[in-house]
């Protein structure tokens, strides 16, 4: 049985103390996000996520979804928890109060999707691709699909899809086949074949709203020439309750690596009733509005899945008796110690929990700017935050989705041999978060969405958003001599960053393969250094209260840690960056 | 017409009468000209020829016509005038009362109404004022030189050209001279030198035929892209895209220049095409009248000065600006959208004409419509493809010729598409065959004549050209940025070529690399000059805001040094340099500008310090230079102040001269420094003046200045002060008067003590620094390269 058990204390550390939960307090709608709602909030969704969600993970993955007769099973327990999930109002909890929404700033959202995705992964893929298609609608639909999808989508009560793939293309969307013809009375025909499509058919909502991707018939050749549609499955009637059946059907399960209790879907689209989002040929704007939101969220997924699997490695090294510590017997009375006392377990713990806190705090002071950039009342403050938001999407996205790989693996290893067995659990975290550095852009799409879209855009104006409070806060922490072992490597992993930066954005100019070939290596280098800079913000409070709090004093050692065995790395990264892209270039194709 | 047994490709009369020095023929000089007819064409040509510094007499039909143009003229933008002193030139007058006043002209020009009869008429009156050996000339744009000449006697044919100016008169570098068989060739000599030399102008010789070379081709351009945007059923945004940046004919296409011309202009010109051509031209075979656009004419939807024309600007419900474009089916407004076809995404021209879609046929038809039909009309409008190209260059503002169009295309490429539509192949087009127009031999370039043979693009006598040196020489150094030449006589030419030629790291390392060479005797003088539209538009700010926004500051402040160091290199080296600007020369080209030792500039550069603009001040010594300029101005009143304040107003305001002339009242050119009205050659008078300067030259010495300190910044405080109270001055424009004033006045030091250039060099590094730190500067930088206009934060 694997453990869970929600970092309330982290998770309050860092949106109260390090992301300052008085600056939420003062955005317009966050007035009252004081420590007793935060506190009841994070509470309950611990609560719900270990008491409902964490029992039918295990059984979840082994069942598995099935297909009959085009509809789908969800695992047992599912339709229940799902069922308990509405009704707490966990559904509602960060849509707009307009729609029947609570409103909850995206600052503690985020923290409750980590509980979910730490409890069940698979679990957190309903409710998260209804948020997707909200926020589609929300921003692009008419008043009156608004009206009409939104509050069923905020309560939970139908869920939504995003049906962009198709069987021959997934990450260059321009070669999509689906067409939408007129029907005449405003609607539109969709037909085509969408694949892998999370929460596409199942038992879970009484409906399902699916944002589907098709081309017009004068549809212009490319990505420009592609149309956002909204395709429900059962068609509101006159009542707005579902009615007629519409043409799309699922047509097969995936069988896949994890995440087995989420259904993924291959879809038919069959002369679908469908109405047009957005304006024609708008489509994959309006898709990119919510991407961000989107990938943000599988960032998310990543952090939890290396929070449980961190909780579940530590707890075993505690308890498994094997071999004796190098420095001296630490109990006598056992015929072993724990392996807790080996230095390379001890690495591995701790990289894991470097890492999971690291990318947390990250986590939420990006969150907090995405309040600002959404909420606050300058449009010069909004833009700013946007702007880290925006340059931060990526490099979250795809570092966190490493991280928690990573963690998952050597979560695995601190099990030795058991962690290689079904029943313990620890391969299906391996498993089930092997997808998130694919989905939602693979990783390395991300890493060119960093290099090719974040670094040069508005003449650097984006990476303003870093590197401007970063320098700020090393030349002030300077001053503080206890910071010293802190802060100077972050100024000389920034420093690295700042020359590598110039030099990918120069290169890149001159020949967009050399940005390619720099891409992911040079966002783990920008990843690594977001981190180091969160792990010495943090470092600097617990400086000031480790007295006493063995919290705070734990975040210093780890902060020591971080700096000194992971943050390094940056240098081979640098390395690895400046050697550019000829040996990928020259390498003769038919060779592989 | 037969091609091989046709007259070898000869050079005209008109040519031969300018050229080698070897066959002196003295042109007479020209010290006076009237023009008659003050419309837009004659009082722009009036004005160039003021602008030039020779009196000129200007009289039109009605009364106070004349001074009514010139008043007009100094309140126009773009203005004719280079400078407010032109203007005193001038003398208008009217044509009954002060016809006496043309008895002085040796040049007389005519740009009345376009009827033979008027003109002749005027031609008449004007035999019996004009001074004997006068030279006369029409400005028609229509009428054959035959027609003109008609019944006034040999003595005036013989004096007797066709000008034919392009609008406006100052800006437009291509004029068009045909003589007749009677006349003189020293009067088309002496029009070809003073045009040239004085006015400018490229003159190009051309054949007695409609509508010259530019309007001819030009004209059936535009038809075929107007009839083919009809046939094809193209949007108008799309014809213009088309048409534009594919093919490198202004941005504004077909229809966006009908807007700038006129659409009622229109009928005219087809009107007088087809009563001159033959009926079997195309151009006549081409004419067609469309219902919409007879429709908008109807209306008064004439272009740009009229109600809207193709396009229009409109204030939406919410005073928002919306662009309008025609629907050209329906005639009606519509919202104008940004055209999407692929094939108008290639930037490979013949991959555009071979594109299936609407935009690459239409581009295709359009092509081989004009380039088949501008191949058919040499020798007939003239006897050489590089005059045509560069008529259409300098007339049409093409960046290629038809010629070099095909060239791009390929000449069998165009030939196989014309023989595959059925249409005739030129005879010309079928003799260059597989070959191209355009070759390079021996480092010359030749052009492909009527005789089948290739020839040498010829070049007037004293033009120099960057280009041909690029073409016969390897560069003394070179960079990704800037390149040294050797132009011979021991000469260097330090030429950028980075996008709008801004200055960049390579480019400082260039001229600290041009110094080091010089000093090792390398070459006795150095000109920095080059071909591009602009001589630099400054430092490149992109890079400049991007290393802004990763905060390397120590990289910027460090090339800040380097480049006020390289400045510095300039003025002290042990050899002359001058600066050759045409275009623009902004910021650190303004900078290098007034580092070198003298200036020849072309009469249209335009030079200023507009950092202010971007919310910067010049750190590259433009204060330093400036507060020197002004300190050393013999007219300036004495003290430390006034240096100040004049440097102070032209900075903080980001004042940029509209003329060579202008920025020598500004002192960004010395009263010793040349202007040269012809571009092409701008490079040979640079080069001589630096060997002039060569002879026992000394770098000049610097003194340091005396500047009012504190008490001075007061003073400019209560001046910006006064402009926010007006509204005048937004807040970040006080924060960077701040920056500025605190620099000019010599930060900490006061009148009582001597402040160095090292000193000021160092204020002007600080507090560039500390604005580029500011948000909004940062805001008006990525403005200004995101829009080309400043932010008014």
């Amino acid at each position: 049985m694997t453990l869970y058990s929600a970092p309330l204390r982290d998770m309050r550390f860092v949106l109260d103390e390090l992301a300052g939960s008085e600056r939420l307090r003062a955005l317009p709608g966050c007035e009252e996000v004081g420590p007793d709602l935060i506190g009841p909030v994070l509470e309950e969704a611990a609560k719900f996520c270990t008491e409902v969600l964490l029992p039918i993970n295990r059984s979840g993955d082994e069942e598995g979804c099935t297909l009959e007769n085009g509809a789908v099973r969800t695992p047992k327990g599912f339709p229940e928890a799902y069922r308990g999930f509405c009704e707490g109002g966990w559904a509602a909890l960060g849509a707009d109060p307009a729609f029947g929404g609570q409103g909850l700033s995206r600052s503690i959202g985020m923290l409750v999707e980590e509980m979910i995705c730490s409890a069940n992964l698979s679990f957190s893929l309903y409710p998260g691709l209804s948020h997707g298609a909200t926020m589609a609608l929300s921003k692009h639909g008419t008043p009156e699909q608004k009206a009409l999808y939104l509050p069923k989508l905020s309560s939970g009560e139908w869920t939504g899809t995003m049906c962009l793939t198709e069987p021959h293309c997934g990450t260059d969307l321009g070669l999509i086949r689906t067409k939408a013809a007129p029907a005449g009375d405003g609607s539109y025909g969709i037909t085509g074949s969408k694949i892998f499509i999370s929460a596409g058919e199942h038992d879970l909502a009484e409906n399902i709203i699916h944002l589907v991707l098709a081309k017009l018939p004068d549809a212009p050749p490319g990505t420009r020439g592609i149309s956002l549609f909204v395709v429900p499955k059962f068609l509101p009637g006159e009542d707005g309750r579902p009615g007629a059946r519409n043409g799309v059907t699922c047509t097969g399960l995936e069988r896949k690596m994890g995440i087995k209790a989420s259904s993924t879907c291959a879809m038919a689209f069959e002369d679908a009733k469908g109405w047009l989002v957005g304006r024609p040929h708008k489509g994959l704007s309006a898709m990119f509005t919510m991407m961000n939101e989107a990938r943000l969220g599988v960032g998310v997924q990543g952090l939890g899945i290396a929070e449980v699997a961190y909780q579940n490695a530590a707890a075993y090294a505690r308890e498994r008796l094997q071999g004796r510590a190098l420095d001296g017997t630490r109990a006598p009375d056992s015929p072993a110690d724990p392996i807790l006392v080996h230095p390379d377990v001890r690495r591995m713990l701790l990289t894991m929990r470097a890492m999971t806190e690291g990318c947390r705090a990250l986590l939420a002071i990006t969150a907090l700017q995405h309040d600002v950039s959404l909420r606050h009342p300058d449009a010069v403050a909004r833009q700013d935050a946007d702007d880290f938001v925006q340059l931060m999407t990526p490099i979250i996205k795809a570092l966190f989705t490493d991280a928690g790989w990573e963690a998952a693996v050597l979560g695995m290893q601190v099990w030795g041999g058991h962690g290689y067995i079904r029943e313990n659990g620890m391969e299906q975290f391996a498993r089930d978060v092997r997808i998130t550095q694919i989905y939602e852009g693979t990783n390395g799409i991300q890493a060119l969405d960093l290099v090719g879209r974040k670094l040069g855009a508005h003449g650097g104006r984006y990476l303003r958003s870093f590197f401007h409070p970063v320098l700020a806060f090393i030349e002030a922490a300077s001053e503080e001599p206890a910071m010293e072992e802190f802060i100077l490597p972050l100024s000389k992993a920034f420093g690295r960053l700042q020359q590598v930066t110039a030099e990918v954005a120069q290169r890149g100019l001159r020949d967009p393969f050399e940005a390619g070939a720099a891409a992911s290596d040079y966002l783990r280098l920008f990843g690594l250094t977001a981190l180091a800079y969160a792990w010495a913000r943090m470092a600097e409070i617990a400086l000031q209260r480790a007295e006493g709090d063995a919290f705070y004093r734990a975040k210093l050692a780890t902060a020591r840690f971080f700096m000194q065995r992971i943050l390094p790395e940056t240098s081979s990264l640098a390395a690895k960056v400046l050697a550019g892209g000829e040996t990928l270039r020259a390498f003769e194709e038919a060779a592989f | 017409m037969s091609l091989t047994t046709g007259a070898p490709m000869v050079e005209t009369e008109l040519r031969s009468a300018t050229a080698p020095a070897g066959h002196p023929r003295p042109a007479m000089p020209i010290r006076k000209v009237g023009v008659v007819g003050a419309g837009v064409m004659g009082a722009g040509i009036a004005a160039q020829v003021a602008n030039a510094g020779v009196p000129v007499v200007v009289l039109d039909i009605l009364p106070g016509g004349a001074a009514r143009a010139v008043e007009r003229m100094l309140k126009t933008e773009p203005a004719p005038f280079m400078h407010k002193g032109a203007a005193r030139l001038v003398t208008p007058g009217d044509l009954e009362a002060d016809l006496a006043l043309l008895a002085e002209c040796d040049w007389i020009c005519e740009a009345i109404i376009e009827q033979p009869e008027a003109k002749r008429a005027l031609y008449a009156r004007l035999q019996g004022v004009r001074k004997p050996g006068s030279i006369v000339s029409s400005n028609t744009s229509t009428i054959p030189l035959a027609a003109l000449t008609e019944g006034l006697g040999e003595e005036f044919a013989a004096d007797f050209l066709i000008t034919h100016f392009f609008n406006p008169p100052r800006y437009m570098r291509l004029l068009e001279v045909v003589r007749g068989p009677a006349a003189r060739a020293e009067a088309a000599a002496a029009i070809t030198e003073f045009a040239d030399r004085a006015l400018g102008k490229s003159v190009i010789p051309c054949k007695d035929r409609p509508g010259f070379i530019a309007n001819r081709i030009g004209g059936f351009w535009m038809q075929s892209a107007i009839n083919r945007a009809f046939d094809l059923k193209l949007t108008v945004e799309e014809a213009d895209a088309a048409m534009g940046r594919p093919l490198g004919i202004p941005k504004t296409g077909v229809f966006g220049l009908l807007d700038l011309v006129g659409l009622d202009l229109m009928p005219h010109v087809a009107a007088s095409m087809k009563a001159t051509l033959p009926a079997d031209d195309p151009y006549v075979l081409g004419l067609r009248e469309h219902d919409v656009i007879l429709r908008m004419i109807a209306e008064g939807r004439t272009g740009r000065k009229g109600k809207g024309g193709f396009y229009a600007r409109e204030k939406g419900p919410g005073g928002e600006r919306l662009k309008r474009a025609i629907d050209l089916w329906t005639g009606e407004y519509r919202e104008s959208e940004k055209p999407q076809l692929e094939s108008l995404g290639l930037r490979d021209l013949r991959g555009l004409a071979e594109h299936p879609d609407r935009g690459g046929r239409y581009t295709r038809a359009v092509l081989l419509d004009t380039l088949g039909y501008a191949a058919s009309l040499v020798p007939e409008i003239a006897d050489s493809i590089a005059d045509v190209d560069a008529a259409m260059r300098l007339g049409y503002n093409w960046a290629y010729g038809p010629f070099e169009l095909i060239d791009r295309l390929g000449a069998a490429w165009l030939a196989k598409a014309l023989a595959e539509d059925g249409r005739p192949v030129p005879p010309l087009l079928v003799a260059v065959g597989e070959g191209s127009f355009y070759r390079v031999r021996d480092g010359r370039l030749e052009c492909f004549g009527t005789n089948g043979a290739y020839h040498a693009v010829p070049r007037p006598e004293g033009v120099l050209l960057l280009s041909d040196v690029r073409r016969r020489s390897k560069p003394l150094a070179r960079n990704g940025s800037a390149s040294l030449w050797d132009i011979g006589d021991g000469v260097a030419c330090l030429e950028f070529h980075t996008k709008m030629n801004a200055i960049d790291l390579g480019t400082v390392e260039m001229i600290g690399k041009a110094v080091a060479m010089g000093k090792k005797g390398g070459f006795r003088a150095l000109v920095i000059h080059n071909e591009g539209e602009q001589f630099s538009v400054g430092a490149n700010i992109g890079l400049a805001l991007f290393a802004a926004n990763i905060a390397a500051w120590g990289e910027i402040e460090g090339l800040i040094e380097q480049g006020q160091k390289a400045m510095r290199s300039l003025r002290d080296a042990p050899f002359p340099v001058v600066g050759a600007p045409s275009g623009m020369a902004l910021g650190g080209g303004c900078e290098i500008l007034l580092h070198c030792d003298a200036v020849q500039a072309h009469a249209e550069s335009y030079i200023g310090l507009v950092e202010a603009g971007v919310g910067l001040i010049p750190g590259w010594g433009g204060c330093t230079t400036m507060l020197r300029r002004w300190a050393e101005n013999p007219r300036a009143p004495k003290g430390p102040m006034p240096p100040v304040a004049k440097a102070f107003e032209m900075i903080s305001t980001a004042q940029v001269a509209k003329s060579a002339f202008e920025a020598r009242e500004m002192l960004f050119l010395r009263p010793t420094d040349g202007i040269t009205f012809n571009p092409d050659r701008l490079l040979a008078d640079a080069k001589a003046k630096a060997l002039s300067l060569a002879e026992g030259y000394a770098p000049p010495e610097v003194k340091p200045l005396r500047l009012p300190g504190a008490s001075g910044r007061v003073a400019l405080a209560m001046a910006v002060q006064q402009q926010v109270a007006l509204g005048r001055a937004t807040p970040h424009d006080v924060v960077v008067c701040d920056h500025l004033a605190e620099t000019l006045t010599g930060g900490r030091k006061d009148h009582t003590e001597e402040t160095t250039e090292t000193e000021l060099h160092a204020l002007e590094r600080r507090h560039f620094m500390a604005l580029l730190k500011t948000p909004a500067t940062l805001a008006r930088v990525e403005h200004m390269l995101e829009t080309g206009r400043p932010l008014r934060n």
